[in-house]
């Protein structure tokens, strides 16, 4: 041990033991113990340096613990982490990509109230969301509540109910457009031969405001299977325990469900429709596939917020633009999630 | 006081990241300061260098080429090996970037610093606009004066991509837009062949006159597909307008044309061509379409097609084709055009070289490769048209060979630098006009609109 050791060792003994006076007098219980865990700091150090290490045994632990979350945590700061925070900087920017990145301040915001194709785009998003989350939730929580009687034949309805969200989106969007194809399709057919609907008013379920229509009813019939299989998850969890006892109360099965089943599920439902919303206001790949027609562009009837980012970025390379639009889906889906966390909040207390 | 610790690097951590990212994009603003004097002396030692060895044929030069479609578009090798048979010392290395969005594709190629492409192909004008306003094209004027080139041997087209005086591209194939008729379709109605020389009027009147809406066995007088071009641009045929003026009454009368003809089912109709994705080549080879309105690349595949037995030759093996119909008092044989291009990158280190190519492929030794393979150059002349009307399986009949005649071309897209986004505003209202989701009056209305905001930004 060299002088200068020495010396750091005497320091370090003088203030842990002026640490130790300061904490006998110290009333304060919060003060009290910030000072033991600076003193317990101190003390790490000095044997530390007593033992002549360069780093303590903690902050070695420390370390090895980082060094485990690392290889998780680069690749997440590289690729979603800068970028989003990137993204944030970029919607008060004016940029291509290629020239040089200038300040825009709130221009690019400005821009919004005024654009057509923004405006529309906002409106049929939210009208896709509004529309979508409760149907959703209600087909699946139906779905899940008839799938988990003892039905025959459960595993293969169980299987059917879930086969469209496991079903390639491409192949399953050519058969919808076959099947409300406007002129030839099975369902104008009938709406034609069994409803005597007139031929000029079929409905084109692809085009003008039928087409929202469209793309909710298939939304809610791909991803109804995913959500069922989250509420049978929940329903199973309930003890059957309370069932019993609501029978032996004389409960109805409504009564069941509205007292049992119902509140039983809250957690459950909480997610349901926090993913079912999120996953609502990304919708781009139904709305290209569905309404796209030839060239997968969407006409003010169809497009959606994403669609437009994407146009604005990669079509324009407006990339300040877009990260404007951007940053307003990610208020909104934000500002609903949290109003949603609160709500269940309150509801638990 | 650890968590805020690492909290604070990591902030340090991204901001570093940050400005290192903005940083290098101001290099390229900037550094030419001192990086101008190194690239300018590599450039010179380079232009010196192969002047001396070119001769000689020196050094290896390896070309980096964008492309789409590598293995179903025959003349990408052709000009390949063409060119390696007669440049020893330069190997041409093709990257394929897929067509459906080959522009996109490309534009994220040469954002940054990342690429090493020497040559591109540029597909479309919107995707060109957008690649020289982000100065990734290199200007060829200073390329082209050096090598002489007569830009008039391109029928005015370059007039039409040209951006504040400078060129990016040179046209190496260049599409005509043509009527294709079904012999056979008319030839059981009864009634004669389309000509050379049509009105609008004439035209229509012809298509009613084939059309059959018998259930079952219906003939459809013509077919429309799905693109903006095969509807609207009837209107830019006489000169006078153009897609970038921001009034379109001019596009009125074509939409009532095509959807008066939807209405008497003399064309498919748009939402269940829409909803269906049906291409313009399975409509023709169905054998129940008399005419359709189509690009001149639709003739090699026709040709080859048919040759393979993928098309049946009894439904529509026997084809011709004729001048686009036109208006009263405008000339017959105009017609709107889509020309492909070569561009040589800002960022390439052999831009010499890379121009070499591109003149070559554009010029005439390249325009003969392209005959040969069945496809129009942009350099098109008496001697290219007989390659491609004497190729085999093309219709034998005077008229078709005729209507390989253009008088004046009309790009579909010309140069504006905010084309792209027209392109889209068109392309929207386009679709909700004919879906029928809005009139026709609201739908000009409205493109009238959004694209004068587009130009007075």
């Amino acid at each position: 041990m060299n002088e200068k050791q020495a010396a750091l060792v005497r320091q370090l003994e003088i203030d842990t033991n002026t640490l130790m006076e300061k904490i006998r007098q110290e009333d304060n219980i919060k003060k009290k113990q910030k000072l033991i865990a600076e003193r317990e700091k101190k003390q790490r150090k000095l044997t530390a340096v007593r033992n002549n290490r360069i780093i303590s045994r903690e902050k070695k632990r420390d370390l090895v613990a980082y060094s485990f979350i690392a290889p998780n945590f680069i690749g997440f700061a590289v690729f979603t982490l800068i970028p989003i925070v990137f993204a944030f900087a970029l919607a008060f920017m004016k940029w291509d990509g290629s020239n040089e990145i200038t300040f825009a301040g709130i221009s690019n915001f400005l821009r919004l109230t005024d654009d057509t194709f923004f405006l529309a785009a906002l409106k049929n998003t939210i009208i896709y969301v509004i529309g979508t989350v409760p149907l959703t939730m209600i087909a699946s929580l139906a779905l899940a509540i008839v799938l988990n009687q003892k039905i025959r034949a459960r595993g293969f309805f169980r299987t059917v109910a879930f086969f469209p969200y496991v079903a390639s989106l491409v192949a399953i969007t050519a058969v919808w457009s076959m099947i409300f194809h406007p002129s030839k399709g099975p369902v104008n057919y009938i709406l034609l031969n069994v409803f005597g609907v007139a031929q000029e008013n079929l409905p084109k379920w692809f085009s003008g405001n039928l087409v929202l229509v469209t793309l909710i009813l298939f939304s809610v019939w791909k991803y109804m299977g995913y959500y069922m299989v989250i509420y049978l998850a929940g329903l199973q969890g309930i003890s059957a325990e309370l069932y019993e006892a609501g029978s032996l109360d004389g409960a109805n099965t409504w009564q069941k469900f509205k007292y049992i089943t119902w509140p039983q599920l809250r957690s459950t439902t909480f997610f349901v429709v926090v993913m079912l919303t999120i996953n609502c206001f990304k919708v781009y790949d139904i709305a290209v596939m569905l309404a796209g027609g030839g060239d997968g562009k969407l006409s003010t009837s169809a497009t959606v917020l994403v669609y437009y980012i994407y146009q604005n970025a990669f079509n324009y390379w407006d990339l300040g633009y877009s990260s404007a639009i951007a940053m307003v889906l990610f208020l909104m889906v934000l500002v609903i999630t949290l109003i949603q966390f609160r709500y269940e909040k309150k509801i638990n207390s | 006081m650890k968590r805020k610790l690492l909290s604070i690097l990591l902030t340090a951590s991204m901001l570093a990241a940050m400005v290192s990212g903005c940083g290098s994009k101001q290099e390229e603003g900037q550094a030419p300061a001192e990086e101008a004097q190194t690239t300018a002396a590599e450039t010179q030692e380079e232009t010196t260098e192969p002047e001396a060895q070119t001769e000689a044929s020196g050094e290896a030069i390896t070309l980096k080429w964008a492309i789409w479609d590598k293995d179903i578009t025959p003349y990408w090798q052709a000009l390949k090996e063409e060119y390696e048979a007669t440049h020893e010392n330069v190997t041409i290395e093709m990257t394929d970037l897929g067509s459906t969005d080959y522009m996109t594709v490309l534009a994220t190629e040469l954002s940054g610093s990342g690429s090493d492409f020497d040559v591109v192909t540029i597909k479309d004008v919107p995707g060109y606009a957008t690649l020289v306003s982000k100065n990734t094209l290199e200007p060829l004027d200073s390329y082209i004066a050096d090598a002489g080139i007569d830009l008039s041997q391109y029928g005015g087209v370059d007039k039409q991509v040209t951006v504040n005086g400078s060129l990016y591209e040179l046209p190496f194939r260049n599409d005509f837009w043509v009527v294709f008729y079904n012999k056979d379709i008319f030839d059981a109605a009864g009634v004669a062949y389309p000509t050379n020389d049509m009105t609008f009027e004439e035209y229509d009147a012809l298509a009613r006159q084939v059309t059959d809406t018998t259930y079952g066995a219906q003939v459809y007088g013509t077919h429309y597909h799905t693109w903006r071009s095969a509807v609207q641009l009837f209107g830019v045929l006489d000169g006078q307008h153009s897609i970038l003026d921001g009034n379109y009454d001019f596009f009125k009368p074509y939409y009532e044309l095509v959807l008066g003809q939807e209405d008497d089912q003399v064309c498919r109709n748009y939402a269940d061509l829409s909803a269906e994705g049906l291409h313009y080549s399975a409509a023709f080879s169905g054998g129940d379409v008399a005419m359709l309105n189509m690009g001149s690349w639709f003739i090699s595949t026709l040709i080859a097609n048919i040759q393979s037995g993928e098309y049946d030759a009894s439904l529509c093996g026997n084809w011709g084709m004729v001048k686009y119909p036109h208006a009263e008092g405008v000339e017959a044989g105009s017609t709107l055009g889509t020309i492909t291009g070569l561009a040589v990158t800002s960022v390439s280190d052999q831009k010499d070289a890379a121009f070499d190519f591109v003149e070559w492929v554009s010029g005439e030794e390249g325009a003969k490769v392209m005959a040969e393979t069945g496809n129009f150059p942009a350099l098109m002349n008496d001697e290219v048209a007989g390659i491609i009307s004497s190729l085999e399986g093309f219709p034998t009949d005077a008229e078709s060979k005729e209507a390989l005649s253009v008088s004046n071309l009309y790009l579909e897209v010309p140069y504006a630098e905010n084309v792209s986004a027209i392109n889209d505003i068109l392309d929207t209202y386009h679709k909700s006009i004919m879906n029928r989701e809005i009139s026709i009056d609201e739908g000009i209305a409205a493109m009238n609109e959004e694209v004068g905001k587009i130009k007075a930004q």
